[in-house]
């Protein structure tokens, strides 16, 4: 791939992004939370929830790009309020996402990682924007990208001078209807081999099936993905978005019952790899 | 101009209104002091006659009367709740003020322009209370204070230390993106020099950091913002953009209570100034006495004496009451070892705050 200066396997050891207590692209980090951010009781009560189930950070939209200019759009600066309150209070560092290059200074005053969305990948003026915000970027896929249009995209960011990007795999547009979008696994394992920066999965907007989520996020972690980002609304069905995707806390809690023993054994037959190999060695 | 526009200043007014109402609202309770009884005829019949004296067709003489006559009740009504007037300095919002509420909850919180106001209204008797920073954990001693401290009859009974939580506040917080310029007193622009860049937002200097919220309220300059405590969000009608701007740790300022009196419990704290003769030790002398009697100091500061500048006073403060027996041995002890020792009271310490 050419023109990848910075973000290119060849420049640096895997980037470790640290964000409060989590260091992303070290063990595995799961984001969890709801889809738009509404109301402080709701924000709290889901980010309490999350937190008693393990997850590591806390997620939630102030600033939606929704397909209908008549949908729900976020609460904006209130919201971001809450959600850095639901931090504080949680001490789960809290990642939200940026839609206005005019923004930007102001998401980064209240949260501790932007998320750029699938269908701002390419705006390529909020990409020079977040890279000068002094804050980690979390890149999500564009929905119709390839991999090198998607670490070209990075490339803007480090080439501002921010270090700190996290790449999201979000699932691709296919000719399949059963899910939303088909989530792309292969990108993992692809994208370890071609850049140093950490990769996590989506599972929640890849499938669009709740009953999906959990068996997409193992398979992250299987594939070798530095965490999970995943939906959870204290009842998903009064969500003001995307109501029929978002997981109950019970069943995130579930999820991560299974993620936490599997990273175990993971580490345990590396570990066990590098003994062989040194022993023959 | 469209109906939103005039809506805005429909807005502007009727904050500007109340500011105003609360301002005579404190006037009123300041007159108690000069006068026999709450009830003055006289003047009451003379403040209705300002309906017929200006002919505002708007306004109609009828009307004016009746608005007259509900203030005026109003203000009979609170000059008879017997609320303690507490003086600080700065406008309405100022931590001073911040600081009074916490100290006297129900209080009348009258604002002084200077220092000096606050300690002569209190020896005088037109305020009940005073409520004055002494130091700032960034900033050091208030030196104006510590002066007028040297000088005055006036007892410390209480004190609050104040976590100075710098705020961004706007008329109508949807509208961050459109913000330019923040105004405020140079010490907080200073100190939120850091979030004013990333924000690329320009420091405009102002008197104070409550007035600077206060005419946001009342002039509402296109684009502009003002730093100043959460307390003037409250009271001005303004909204919060954000809390905490301050770059560095949070600055804790420390405030005293001022009375004519002693207080009248059993204080855990006690402060006092005194000075002592130009000769090798002196200070050491007394100090030694803390230490001998295991007295745990909180403060120490010195200052030079207006009155006599080669010489220095020292303020202390340390733990327990003045008349516990090991605190009143080393104070009579102290009165031999200096030239001046002013006892400014003992009071119960900052309530688990700070």
């Amino acid at each position: 791939m050419k023109n990848l200066k910075l973000t290119s396997i060849s420049q640096v050891q895997k980037t470790a992004v640290k964000i409060g207590g989590v260091t992303m692209g070290q063990g595995f980090c799961a984001i969890a939370g709801p889809c738009s951010i509404e109301s402080q009781s709701q924000m709290m009560e889901t980010a309490e929830a999350v937190k008693k189930a393990g997850a590591d950070m806390l997620r939630g939209g102030a600033f939606k790009p929704r397909s209908s200019p008549y949908s729900f759009q976020g609460l904006g600066l209130e919201g971001l309020k809450i959600l850095a309150r639901a931090g504080r209070e949680t001490g789960l560092p809290v990642i939200t996402e940026v839609i206005d290059p005019r923004d930007v200074s102001w998401v980064a005053e209240f949260a501790d990682v932007l998320q750029i969305g699938t269908r701002n990948m390419q705006n390529f003026s909020l990409l020079k924007e977040v890279g000068k915000a002094g804050r980690p970027v979390l890149l999500k896929r564009g929905m119709y990208s390839t991999l090198e249009e998607w670490l070209n995209c990075a490339e803007y960011i480090l080439s501002e001078g921010n270090p700190d990007v996290i790449l999201c795999e979000r699932g691709i547009r296919t000719f399949e209807r059963y899910t939303r979008n088909t989530l792309d696994l292969s990108a993992v394992p692809a994208m370890r081999a071609l850049t140093h920066l950490p990769i996590i999965v989506d599972p929640t907007h890849s499938t669009g099936r709740p009953e999906l989520v959990a068996p997409m996020s193992l398979a992250a972690l299987a594939a070798g993905a530095d965490g999970i980002m995943v939906e959870v609304h204290r009842r998903p069905q009064e969500a003001l978005c995307d109501a029929d995707q978002a997981l109950t806390p019970e069943q995130f809690a579930g999820i991560m019952a299974k993620i936490r023993p599997m990273q175990e054994f993971l580490a345990g037959i590396s570990k066990e790899k590098n003994r062989k190999a040194s022993s023959i060695g | 101009m469209k109906l939103e526009e005039i809506r805005i200043k429909i807005d502007k007014i009727d904050r500007e209104l109340l500011v105003l109402l609360q301002e005579r609202m404190g006037l009123a309770l300041r007159t108690k002091k000069f006068k026999e009884s709450v009830s003055d005829p006289a003047r009451e019949a003379d403040l209705l006659a300002r309906a017929e004296r200006m002919a505002l067709d708007l306004v109609e003489r009828s009307f004016t009367r009746h608005l007259l006559k509900t203030i005026i009740d109003e203000s009979k009504r609170l000059q008879q709740e017997e609320r303690p007037l507490v003086a600080f300095q700065g406008e309405h919002g100022a931590y001073g003020e911040v600081a009074a509420r916490r100290l006297v909850p129900g209080g009348a919180y009258i604002p002084c322009l200077e220092f000096v106001d606050v300690f002569r209204g209190v020896e005088e008797g037109e305020f009940d209370l005073g409520v004055v920073p002494v130091e700032n954990s960034l900033e050091g001693a208030v030196t104006q204070v510590n002066d007028l401290l040297t000088d005055t009859k006036l007892k410390v009974v209480g004190e609050a230390k104040v976590p100075v939580n710098h705020c961004l506040l706007a008329t109508d917080v949807r509208d961050y993106r459109d913000l330019r310029q923040v105004f405020s007193h140079p010490q907080a622009l200073a100190q939120c020099r850091g979030f004013l860049a990333r924000n690329r937002l320009e420091p405009r200097p102002y008197y104070d950091t409550a007035g600077a919220a206060k005419m946001l309220a009342r002039e509402n300059p296109r684009a502009a913002g003002a730093i100043a405590s959460a307390l003037c969000a409250e009271l001005y009608d303004l909204e919060i953009v954000k809390e905490g701007i301050e770059d560095g740790p949070s600055n804790t300022t420390r405030f005293l209570l001022l009375a004519r009196d002693m207080y009248d419990g059993r204080g855990d704290k006690t402060s006092v100034v005194f000075a002592t003769r130009h000769e090798a030790g002196r200070l050491f002398e007394v100090l030694r006495l803390f230490a001998d009697a295991k007295i745990n100091l909180t403060r120490i500061a010195s200052m030079p004496l207006r009155r006599d500048p080669d010489n220095y006073c020292f303020f202390l403060d340390f733990e327990g009451d003045e008349n516990d027996e090991k605190a009143a041995e080393v104070l009579s002890q102290m009165e031999k070892l200096t030239i001046t020792l002013k006892k400014l009271g003992s009071y119960p310490a900052n309530g688990g705050i700070g």
